[in-house]
Formats: C-alpha cells, sequence, structure tokens
C-alpha cells in the first residue's frame, strides 16, 4: 500500500504530559467524565469509550533495583491483520487506504465482538449509544494531510508519523541508538501494526502489553474455517438432496396398487 | 376431503413445532446478515443492521423458549433410541439412501427424525446459550467469549445444514410429510410407509383418531 | 530568562532543580530533550521523582529546603579541585575584588545583624575602592580578603560529610552531580540551571538562586549559548506580569517603587543611579534618570514638567520599612486594616498560604471586586465551608473578564520574547477584557474626582488616560505604544561612536531605550519595551520571521525580546577579553573590526581587552563584573544555608543560626509554627501537576482535565505508608499546625526517606489545585497546611517545607 502510514510512539521521549489524552478528546468531541483519584496519575484508570489514547504510569524496579516511572501511550495499534475487523459483522470496522483501521461508527451495531477480539484489549463499548469505540488515527485528519490530534499535540516528539518505510527505519535506528533493552514493538506480529512503539523496557515489563499478541485461534477457526464450511455443508446438504431428489426419488407411500417394492429405486448413492 | 386421515400431530405440537422453526429460520437469516457483510443488505430490511441485531437476539430468545418446548415435549419419543430396530434402520440408512427390501420398522420418529431431534435440541442450545454470552460479551472473560463465538458458528454450522435435510425429506423428498405439520392429518397409506410400527401401535393402543370417525380400534388392516 | 527557550537545546549539561520542567513546562522540555538526544547530560534534582525526573538522565533526591547546602557544596568542590573557569573569573567576576576589613562572618551571620529587627546593616559588605574610587583587585587572588578567598573559605564548611548530612542525598549522588557539572567549567562546554518555583517558594529562594548564578560565573557559564541562570516562569505572561510591575516594590520596567523618605524626584534619583569612577564600566543604569523620567511623563503627559519634578510628587510612596506583599496584604487585612480588595484573575482563598488566616481575613473586608473568566473560592468566601454567610459583612462583585484568546495584546515568555497575539474569538456573555474593565473603572473614578474634589485628586486628574478607540473600548494597541513610548517634541539624537544625527518629529515612536531623555523628551511606560515598535509604527512584537543566521536558534525576527532585542544577556562575556569566541563552535557573538556581529551586543563597545573604549560585559552592574560578592541581598553577600521555618532540625548542622535570620515573622494567632515537633514529624512540599493550572480555578472546570486529576491526593513513600498502614487509593488526613485537609493517598516508590544528621526524615508532597466551590467532592486548599511565610527579599511564599502529619481515617 503506498499511502500506508505509521504513527511511531517513542516511549523514551514521552513526559506523560497527556496533552494527546486531551487532545483526543477535543478533536474526536468525547466528553469528559467523572472520575475519583484511585491513587495513580494514570486516569481514566482505563481506555473507556470516551478514551481512545490513554497513558499508562507505571512504577517499575528492575532486577538491578534502578527505579523507573514508565509511561506507555496506550491505544489501537491498527495492526494488518486485525481481529477486530475480521470479526466485525457490518464493516464498520475497516482498513483504511492509510493502512489503519478505520471505525464507521454509523455502521457499528453493538455486537461487541471485537471487544473480546483484540488482542490488545482496545475497543470500548458504550451502553448509551449501544456502540464501540476506539481511535481511528484521526482518519478525518489524515486525509486531510494532517497529522492525528495526539501528534499534533505532542510537544516533545515522542510521536511522529509518516510513512512506513521510514518510520520503520526510525523506530529501529533510534532502539539502536538508545541501546540496552531499548527494542521495536508493533512490527513483527499481526502482520505488523501501524502503531509501533520504541520502548525503553522489554516488553514483557510493561502492564497490559501482549508480549506476543496474535489473532485469537477461535477467531482463525470461526472466520476462516466455519464461516465457509457453513456454505460448504449447507450446499453440500442442497446438492445432496437434490441429487437423491433425482436419483433416489422421494420416499412415497406404497401404492396400495402395483405394489412392487423397490422397482422404482434403483442403486443408491 | 379429509376423510380417512389419520391424525399425526396435535394443535400443541404443530404450534411448538412452527414456533421453533420459524424462529430458527429468522435466526439463520439475520445472522446470516450478521455473518456475511455480503448479506448485510438483509439488515436494511429491518430498518438497518442494528434492527437486525436486536431482531436477531430477540428472536433468540423466542427460539430458547420454543426450544425448550420442543425438548420437553419430544424428548420421550425422539429422545430415545428404542433398540435394536433403530440400530438396524441406522444401518440401512432406512432406506434413503439405496434399496432396502425391508425397513425396520420404527415408531413414531425413526432414528433419523431422533438424530435430527436431537441435533436440534443440542445444538439449539448451544446456540441459544452462546448466544446469550455474546450478547453480553463485556460480563465474560474475553477468552471464553472468544470460544462462545467459534461454538455458535459450530452450532449454525450443522443446525443450518440439518435445516436443508429436514426441509427436503419434510416436503418434496417425502412428499405428504409436510401435511403433519400443516394440518395435523395424514394418509394411513402415507404412514404406514413411514411410520408404519407407530400406526401399529396407535391401533393396538387405541389411540388412532382418523378423521371423521370416533375413536375407535381400528379396523383390521394388513400391512 | 538569561536565554531563551531554545537555546536550552544548545547546552551540554542541564541541571534541573527548584523545577518539574517536564509537567510545568512541557514545551520548554521539548528543548530539554533536544540537548539530551544530542549527548547533553539532564540531571533532576528534587526530593521527589517527577515526570522530568523519568526523562532525565538521573535524579537526586534531596530534602526540600536544603539547596544552598547542596549549591554551597558544588562551589567548595569546584574550588577545591580547581574546575572554576580561570579566564573567565579573573576578567569577568568581582573575583579579584578586596572586601572591606569589617566585613566578617560568624556562625551563620554576617557582619551587621540587628537581631531585633531581623535585618542587616550593610555598611560593613562593602568591597575596597582605590583614591580614583575604582574597586582595588587582586589578580593574582591570593589575597586572604580578596572575593574569591572568602567565598573559598565560605564555603570550605560545605563539606561532602556535611551536605549529605544536611540534604539526605548521599555523598555518591553529591560526587556525580558536582563532577559532571562542573565539567562545564571549559570553554567549549556549556551548563545551565533551570528552576522556578521549586527554588523561589522557599524563605531562601533568592539566595538559592544566587548561590546559583556564582557557580556559573565560576563556570563561566553566564552569557554564553546554552548557559545561563533560567527560570522557567509559569502561565504564558508571567514574564509580562511582572516586567509592568505587578509586584508592590517596583514599577514597570524593574524601576524602584519610591519610598516615603525620598520625598523629591532628585532625591530618589540619587538614591537610585548608580555611580562608578571605572572607565571600562558602562554602569548603564547610570541612564536610570532617563527611564524614570520618561516613565513619569508617560503617566502625566504634559502635566508632568521639570518645575514639578514630573509629578513625581503624585507617584504613590511605600512607607519605609513597610512591605507590601501578597501576605502582608492578607496579615493586614486579617488585623481589620484593610476594607477593601480588587482580586483579579486570582485565587488566594485557595492558593495564598495558610488558607485559615486567608480565609478569615476576607470576611473583614467591606467589599470585593473580583475579575475572572470563572467564579472561585475567593469570590464565594462568604458561602465556604464553616462561613455563616448572614455573619459576613463583606459585599462581593464579580465582574466577567475575557480570557487570554479572547482578547489582543503582547504576552512574554519566560525567554523575555514578547509576543504579539490577535484576538481568537468573542467571549461569552458580558465578558470584557480587564483593561476594559479598568479604563471603565478609572473613568468613572476621575468623574468622580473631577465633580466631588476629594482628598488628593491630583494624580487621578492628571493622569493621562486616553487608551481607548474612537468607539470608546480599551486598544491594547494604544497601550502597548504608550509603553513602548514617545517622542514629545521634536529631538535630534546624536550617536557620536558613528558620528551621525537622527531627528525624531513630535509623536514619533521611540526605537530604543537609548534614546530616552531625561528632560521629558520623551515618555516611556516601561523603557525596557522601548523598541517593541519601531519609529514608524512597526509593531516588533508581530514579527514571525524564522530565519536563524547563526544557526543557535536565535531567531532575531520572531517577536521582540527585550533589551533591544537581544535574545542572551551579558553575551559579550561568551567572548574573550579580545572579543574572540570562547567556543568557536557555538558562536554567539564575535568581535570583527570595528563592530560586534551575531546576537544584539550588551551595548555597542568594544571587547574590555581595548583599555580606552572597551567595556566590562556586566553593564548593569556598577562595577560591570559578574558578583560573586552580592551585597544587594538582605541575608548577606555570600549565600548562606538556613532551615525552612519548619523543619525537621532543632538545630542547622552548619551554625547557631537556625533560620534565615533576614525573613520576616508573621505574629498573629493564625500563625502558628511547629518546628522539629514530634507531632508533625514528616517533611512536606506542595506543588501543582501538569493537569491544573495553580489553585484550578480555571481547569478544574475542565472536564478533560478534571478527568485526569479529580481530586486532591498526597504522594506519600512506599516505605512510610507501610509504616502508618495506609493503602494506595486510601483517604487520609494530612495536617500541620495551622490547619488540615483530606485527601487520597498515593502510595509511591518516588518518595524515598532522607537520612538527615543520622535519622531517618520521610518527606510527602500535595499538589494545592483544589478548593471546595468545584468539584464538590474535590477536596479544599491544600494551603490549610502551609505557613505565611516567604523568601526575605522578595516575599515569595514559603510553600516548599514545612512539616505535617498524615493520618489513617
Amino acid at each position: 500500500m503506498e499511502k500506508e502510514l505509521i504513527k511511531l510512539i517513542d516511549t523514551t521521549k514521552c513526559t506523560a504530559c497527556r496533552g494527546c489524552q486531551v487532545a483526543c478528546k477535543q478533536w474526536n468531541e468525547m466528553p469528559g467524565l467523572k472520575t475519583k483519584q484511585w491513587g495513580s496519575y494514570q486516569n481514566p484508570p482505563d481506555l473507556q469509550w470516551n478514551t481512545w489514547t490513554l497513558i499508562r504510569f507505571q512504577e517499575y524496579v528492575s532486577d538491578k533495583g534502578a527505579f523507573k516511572w514508565l509511561f506507555r501511550k496506550d491505544g489501537c495499534m491498527h495492526c494488518t491483520d486485525a481481529a477486530c475487523v475480521k470479526v466485525c459483522p457490518s464493516g464498520a470496522l475497516h482498513h483504511t487506504e492509510f493502512g489503519t483501521v478505520g471505525l464507521n461508527s454509523s455502521r457499528c451495531i453493538g455486537c461487541k465482538e471485537c471487544v473480546s477480539a483484540c488482542p490488545f484489549d482496545i475497543p470500548r463499548y458504550n451502553r448509551e449509544t449501544d456502540k464501540i469505540y476506539k481511535c481511528d488515527l484521526c482518519y478525518n485528519r489524515l486525509r486531510g494531510d494532517e497529522s492525528p490530534s495526539c501528534v499534533k499535540s505532542c510537544p516533545t516528539g515522542a510521536l511522529t508519523i509518516g510513512r512506513k518505510d521510514a518510520m520503520t527505519k526510525k523506530a529501529y535506528a533510534r532502539a539502536k541508538e538508545l541501546g540496552g533493552d531499548a527494542n521495536v514493538y508493533g512490527d513483527k506480529f499481526v502482520g505488523g501494526t501501524h502503531v509501533l512503539y520504541v520502548l525503553d523496557e522489554k516488553a514483557k515489563v510493561y502492564d497490559n502489553l501482549p508480549r506476543d499478541p496474535s489473532v485469537p485461534f477461535s477467531i482463525i477457526v470461526w472466520k476462516d474455517m466455519l464461516k465457509p464450511l457453513a456454505l460448504l455443508a449447507a450446499g453440500g446438504v442442497l446438492a445432496g438432496s437434490f441429487l437423491h431428489y433425482i436419483l433416489h426419488g422421494p420416499k412415497l407411500p406404497d401404492e396400495p396398487g402395483p405394489n412392487e417394492p423397490g422397482k422404482e429405486e434403483k442403486g443408491g448413492e | 376431503m379429509r376423510k380417512g386421515l389419520i391424525q399425526a400431530t396435535d394443535g400443541f405440537e404443530r404450534i411448538v413445532h412452527w414456533s421453533l422453526a420459524l424462529s430458527c429460520i429468522a435466526l439463520c437469516i439475520t445472522g446470516l446478515g450478521m455473518m456475511y457483510q455480503s448479506l448485510n443488505f438483509i439488515g436494511d430490511m429491518m430498518g438497518g443492521l442494528k434492527s437486525l441485531k436486536y431482531v436477531h437476539n430477540f428472536t433468540g430468545v423466542f427460539f430458547g423458549v420454543a426450544l425448550y418446548f420442543t425438548i420437553r415435549m419430544w424428548w420421550k419419543e425422539a429422545g430415545i433410541f428404542s433398540m435394536p430396530e433403530d440400530l438396524e434402520w441406522i444401518r440401512c440408512a432406512g432406506g434413503y439412501l439405496w434399496h432396502v427390501d425391508k425397513v425396520p420398522e420404527t415408531g413414531k420418529y425413526n432414528p433419523g427424525q431422533k438424530m435430527f431431534f436431537l441435533a436440534v435440541a443440542g445444538f439449539g442450545a448451544i446456540m441459544f446459550l452462546t448466544g446469550l454470552m455474546m450478547w453480553f460479551p463485556l460480563s465474560f472473560p474475553a477468552m471464553i467469549v472468544r470460544l462462545m463465538y467459534v461454538l455458535h458458528a459450530l452450532g449454525f454450522v450443522v443446525i443450518f445444514a440439518f435445516f436443508f435435510v429436514h426441509l427436503y425429506l419434510g416436503t418434496i423428498g417425502s412428499p405428504g410429510s409436510l401435511d403433519a405439520m400443516l394440518t395435523g392429518w395424514v394418509s394411513r397409506a402415507w404412514l404406514k410407509k413411514q411410520h408404519p410400527k407407530w400406526l401399529k401401535e396407535m391401533e393396538e393402543h387405541g389411540t388412532l383418531v382418523v378423521y371423521g370417525e370416533e375413536k375407535t380400534a381400528a379396523k383390521g388392516h394388513g400391512h | 530568562m538569561t536565554n531563551h527557550y531554545i537555546d536550552l537545546k544548545n547546552s551540554d549539561c542541564i541541571l534541573i532543580m527548584g523545577s518539574n520542567a517536564a509537567e510545568h513546562h512541557p514545551i520548554a522540555f521539548k528543548w530539554i530533550l533536544r540537548a539530551k538526544e544530542k549527548g547533553a547530560k539532564i540531571i533532576h534534582v528534587d526530593p521527589r521523582y517527577t515526570r522530568t525526573s523519568a526523562r532525565c538522565d538521573y535524579h537526586v533526591p534531596l530534602r526540600s529546603g536544603t539547596d544552598i547546602a547542596f549549591l554551597g557544596g558544588m562551589i567548595n568542590y569546584i574550588v577545591n579541585n580547581d574546575k572554576w573557569f580561570k579566564d573567565y573569573v579573573l576578567n569577568y567576576t568581582n573575583a579579584s575584588f578586596i572586601v572591606g576589613p569589617d566585613f566578617t562572618f560568624q556562625d551563620g551571620l554576617f557582619s551587621g545583624y540587628d537581631a531585633q529587627k531581623r535585618k542587616y546593616n550593610k555598611d560593613t559588605w562593602v568591597l575596597e575602592k582605590d583614591s580614583k574610587g575604582i574597586p582595588k583587585r587582586d589578580m593574582s587572588l591570593n589575597d586572604p580578603r580578596c572575593v574569591f578567598q572568602m567565598m573559598k573559605t565560605h564555603y570550605s564548611r560545605y563539606t561532602l560529610d556535611k551536605v549529605s548530612s544536611i540534604t539526605g542525598v548521599s555523598k555518591e549522588n553529591l560526587l556525580k552531580v558536582y563532577e559532571e557539572y562542573s565539567a562545564t567549567g571549559v570553554k567549549d562546554k556549556a551548563g545551565t540551571e533551570c528552576y522556578a518555583l521549586g527554588w523561589t517558594h522557599h524563605t531562601t529562594g533568592s539566595q538559592i538562586i544566587r548561590t546559583m548564578s556564582m557557580i556559573q560565573l565560576l563556570l563561566g557559564n553566564m552569557g554564553i549559548c546554552g548557559g545561563g541562570v533560567n527560570a522557567l516562569r509559569g502561565e504564558p505572561n508571567v514574564q509580562g506580569s511582572t516586567d509592568h510591575a505587578i509586584l508592590y516594590n517596583i514599577l514597570p520596567g524593574y524601576l524602584k517603587m519610591p519610598p516615603a523618605s525620598l520625598d523629591t524626584l532628585d532625591k530618589y534619583l540619587e538614591k537610585n543611579t548608580p555611580v562608578s569612577k571605572d572607565p571600562q564600566s558602562a554602569n548603564y543604569y547610570q541612564n536610570y534618570p532617563k527611564f524614570f523620567v520618561s516613565f513619569l511623563k508617560s503617566m502625566f503627559h504634559d502635566k508632568a514638567t521639570a518645575e514639578n519634578g514630573f509629578g513625581y510628587s503624585w507617584m504613590p510612596k511605600l512607607d519605609d520599612g513597610v512591605h507590601y506583599s501578597l501576605m502582608h496584604l492578607f496579615d493586614k487585612m486579617y488585623e481589620g486594616k484593610i476594607k477593601g480588595l480588587f482580586a483579579v484573575g486570582t485565587d488566594p482563598a485557595v492558593s495564598s498560604p495558610n488558607t485559615n488566616k486567608v480565609r478569615k481575613a476576607l470576611e473583614k473586608l467591606d467589599w470585593m471586586v473580583g475579575e475572572n473568566i470563572f467564579n472561585n473560592e475567593t469570590y464565594s468566601f462568604w458561602k465556604g465551608p464553616g462561613v455563616d454567610p448572614k455573619q459576613v459583612k463583606t459585599e462581593v462583585f464579580l465582574l466577567p473578564a475575557s480570557a487570554s484568546m479572547e482578547k489582543e495584546g503582547s504576552q512574554s515568555n519566560s525567554g523575555r520574547w514578547v509576543q504579539w497575539k490577535y484576538k481568537a474569538a468573542e467571549a461569552p456573555g458580558d465578558g470584557i477584557p480587564v483593561g476594559e474593565i479598568t479604563i471603565k473603572i478609572m473613568a468613572a473614578v476621575r468623574a468622580l474626582y473631577a465633580k466631588e474634589g476629594g482628598v488628593h485628586p491630583d494624580p487621578i486628574l492628571n493622569l493621562k488616560w486616553d487608551y481607548t478607540d474612537i468607539k470608546g473600548r480599551y486598544d491594547a494597541l494604544k497601550v502597548s505604544k504608550q509603553i513602548n513610548g514617545y517622542f514629545l517634541k521634536d529631538t535630534v539624537i546624536e550617536d557620536k561612536a558613528a558620528g551621525t544625527k537622527t531627528e525624531f518629529k513630535k509623536g514619533q515612536l521611540v526605537p530604543t531605550f537609548g534614546m530616552l531623555q531625561v528632560d521629558g523628551a520623551t515618555a516611556s511606560g516601561n523603557w525596557v519595551m522601548a523598541g517593541s515598535f519601531t519609529a514608524t509604527g512597526e509593531n516588533r512584537m508581530a514579527k514571525r520571521g524564522k530565519d536563524d543566521p547563526t544557526g543557535l536558534g536565535l531567531y532575531p525576527n520572531w517577536s521582540y525580546a527585550w533589551p533591544v532585542n537581544r535574545r542572551i544577556i551579558y553575551n559579550r562575556a561568551s567572548c574573550d577579553i579580545y572579543g574572540k569566541p570562547y567556543n568557536p563552535k557555538r558562536k554567539l557573538l564575535e568581535w570583527v573590526g570595528d563592530k560586534w556581529v551575531g546576537d544584539v551586543p550588551d551595548g555597542p563597545w568594544p571587547p574590555q581587552a581595548d583599555k580606552e573604549k572597551g567595556k566590562y560585559p556586566f553593564i548593569m552592574k556598577a562595577d560591570g563584573l559578574g558578583a560573586l560578592f552580592g551585597p544587594g541581598m538582605v541575608e548577606g553577600p555570600f549565600p548562606e544555608h538556613y532551615e525552612p521555618l519548619e523543619g525537621p532540625l532543632a538545630k542547622n548542622p552548619l551554625s547557631g543560626q537556625l533560620i534565615n535570620p533576614a525573613i520576616e515573622i508573621f505574629k498573629s494567632d493564625l500563625d502558628k509554627v511547629a518546628n522539629a515537633d514530634a507531632k508533625f514529624p514528616y517533611v512536606c512540599t506542595t506543588y501543582s501537576c501538569t493537569e491544573h493550572w495553580c489553585s484550578g480555578a480555571l481547569t478544574r472546570w475542565q472536564a478533560w482535565l478534571l478527568e485526569m486529576q479529580p481530586e486532591l491526593y498526597v504522594e506519600i513513600g512506599d516505605l512510610l505508608a507501610r509504616d502508618l498502614g495506609i493503602r494506595n487509593g486510601a483517604k487520609v488526613r494530612v495536617s500541620s499546625i495551622r490547619g488540615a485537609v483530606e485527601c487520597v493517598a498515593m502510595v509511591t516508590k518516588r518518595f524515598k526517606p532522607f537520612q538527615i544528621e543520622g535519622k531517618t526524615v520521610h518527606q510527602v508532597g500535595l499538589p494545592f489545585n483544589y478548593g471546595w466551590l468545584f468539584p464538590k467532592d474535590g477536596s479544599d486548599s491544600t494551603n490549610f497546611l502551609t505557613p505565611t511565610v516567604g523568601d526575605a527579599n522578595t516575599f515569595c511564599p514559603e510553600y516548599k517545607a514545612f512539616m505535617v502529619n498524615v493520618q489513617k481515617i
């Protein structure tokens, strides 16, 4: 895809100012909701229907006893093999020309199938509107050649967006420059995500970040196997019935007169 | 017109059957509308895919109720195989597939029908339960819900296939069968061909109801 | 800032101390990260591990209020390990000057202390001068009375052991920071310091900053790219508000507010105009009379004449020895001596120290006028918690003001860049700019004075007051031009150096403050802003040129930086005495032929090696040199560590003087102090957070921000929380001897206990962003806890170090 984009989240430049978290709500006209202080800067405590991107704050002590405060901007990873797109019955979730996973909210029927399908636990359901919500990487901004609002708001350059190849290279160059446990996260699974992380620590260190995410096997079974099988089976039965009818014939009551059983029933299948 | 016909089903049975059948058909159609994006247009006929979802969900509830009555009603007649004749019937596939000189005589429901009933009962229950969980997926762990989708799909594969078998055998594959579920009255000849043992039982037990006749022991008949 | 935000990227080592830059100056922090990407070391010294610490190379925790000890130790390290930049120190600082013979320092006190008045007589804090009145110098720096040796002796007491024991910083960490930072004391390295309220909010705040200035002078980091001492200031226009005299003791452009004892203009000018006999000292403040007279002309215009002292007598005067800071205002209000209050864009019922006292004081007012975009706890104090509205006599008026983006005007950032901005939206409802409110009120007041006379009508009636447009509305451009200044008569300006004469017509704008006149020929509302317009009226503040000829990010055509568009002040110190840049890779300025090339220099004179025409680089100092010995401060020429008013120690480990000897102690019944008191065992500090602005009076109404930081919390180290049995997220009560506040416990590894004088001392911290008005369940002001005490020089309140207790509820 020529226009394929990647958003790079360089966690080593993030100051957790949460400008992105607010800018996202502003652009997408999502309300701020009532929260409680629960002993963390991370608020709302998790992604929710009005919160498509969330800075996760995590206090982490390494094996060597070094303390770090890790910040990770959570949100849709925009998978190439997107489980949500696979399961979406209505096409509300779809791939865009940028390779991102768009969400056509008017088509969403609120079936919530994507919620359980997503390996990153991203889509969120709103009972009132009976729809799911998630980041669409500001598709309407991308269309206008603008960067997504989170990228636009980022003061430090932790968030950048650009062509897939260039951004992948940039990510690897940055990880190499940082050395140590720094690594690139995102390009090695689900066909490659359109959001890449440069992580300061190994992926396993981060809360709520799957180490090896994949499209759930159950979804492959049902979408790639059972779905065609349903047609195949039904088609087989119809074909079988037709053959039965023309070869074996219907099972008729025995005629009282010419009672010669089996006469018209030659052969079988 | 109906004179001489024999009552195969009563009104309640037919209501239950058709409740189940129609809801199942509705579920299949609406389900297909959600299963294949190319069939999303089915939703348009209901005012949008979202309405279709609600039709599917609430029809599912109706289906569940119908299924309950179906199972309760037919469990004894169709849920239990009677040996050895059922086994023999199965061995010769009830004479449906190849020529059999003498099909073992079965009761009100032959093993084929029994298997169909069991499939409907079993997979129907699965569809109902998995569907219910899919309706409220946020109340269960994602891992469990993901499995529900697979089972729901698997159930559909089976039920959808059986549906066509049933459709064929209930109509042109076995002319006269449809009457059993439409009017409840069937011809003696049909009954004799399809359910000879049941006919005999009814005659022996004096439960045979012949249209326009008092309920009496049937006239002697050979078979 | 001596430098400017973008310049942070040019640094090799950035010490962030007294600042949580990433959280409170997120955009400035971008430039810090740029420096880091280029290999600069970023060090964060702060009691608490913050979002800033997370992005620095390392974080060094220190006990609140011990910054001078930490920095004094650094001076000791620099001197003992020969890390100082000799060429710079010798030529550009007063290190070689000889301190007067009667100056002494003993057991924490300098000579001249009056314990009764808590004040110094500074007569002995002098530098010796020769017969011509030029300071004596010992260029060998060996004279035991020279500033360098005196300084060395003073800070020799700040040993690693001592400093570690006071600050709670491990010796390894002290050495790590000292080594890293002092490595910039060479000519091709630049180190800078970023501070904010973490330094100013102390009883020793000004002296902390001065200690750092001394370090920067010792390392040759002042006046260079990537160097300087940089105050990161708050809201977009905090710099502008101080430039334009928001504080009681200054007039616009940092001119001095006249005291009553200086009853004539001549006396005032004599007192405030420094004199230097040294021909090489530019002593730029010798021009003070020009700036001040031009200011008076801007106030009273034609009414100000040479005969009436340009209206000096109409200027309000401060009573001698009396201070008028925010704390003093509330102290006097609490005594019942202040009857009315204008509270414009402020919420002192939340933001001022000692909330109990402040809220009680408000009840004693007859009237209050608020001007703001939202209601707040101050304007609604009469119905606040525990207040019976029936018992409050105060009449409160709240006037709706427009927000900053709803009006045109200038705003100045910390780098002194004055940027013009335009109105982006109409204010909702009846909201109008506070400038317009002022215009309307003053028009009515003048009309009343004109009609009824009054006690002292002259200043009111003689005031030049024509800042409205043709529709009678406040005209920001008109005000700005008046601030810049006009020629009031045809004037010929002669440039002797260039041998040119230029004639300016009456009514033309003054293009630079060098042209301001002492005879009343010019008017300028704020001399540092003279030059924000060109003579022909072009608004230089509105310039948006993106050219960067030096490649150092000076952007000379973007906005206007005072003074005279100089981007880095004291920039002549970036070159050696011959005018060659110390660091050719970051060539801020260079003497080429007969002129300076690069940034706008601190004056056109040749470098100081030219003994005839050359001048020293620190032109605003009377001596022309950076002051290692600084007698301007009220508590002594060398900063000294004193404990906060409330601390964990009963004795200062460095001397017999426990607290800053020059701070004012407030004595009302609500000004209680509990030093080294077992009932309040934990050091407490307060701060803001990224998500709210100050008291939160503006931001708490914003649902997106409130969602992220919904209510008051106290950050408690996990070890202390374990000892107290406090779970994360539990409700707790934090109390000081003055008051208490309930909030949510945020148990964290980011606060670690300190080892102070052999004892374990825990510190906790709370933001001060919440008030009872909204949200209803967000708790109330953190300042119930804080003491009414402030810096000895500025009276900036001590919000950063005091003692509390924490209990489960």
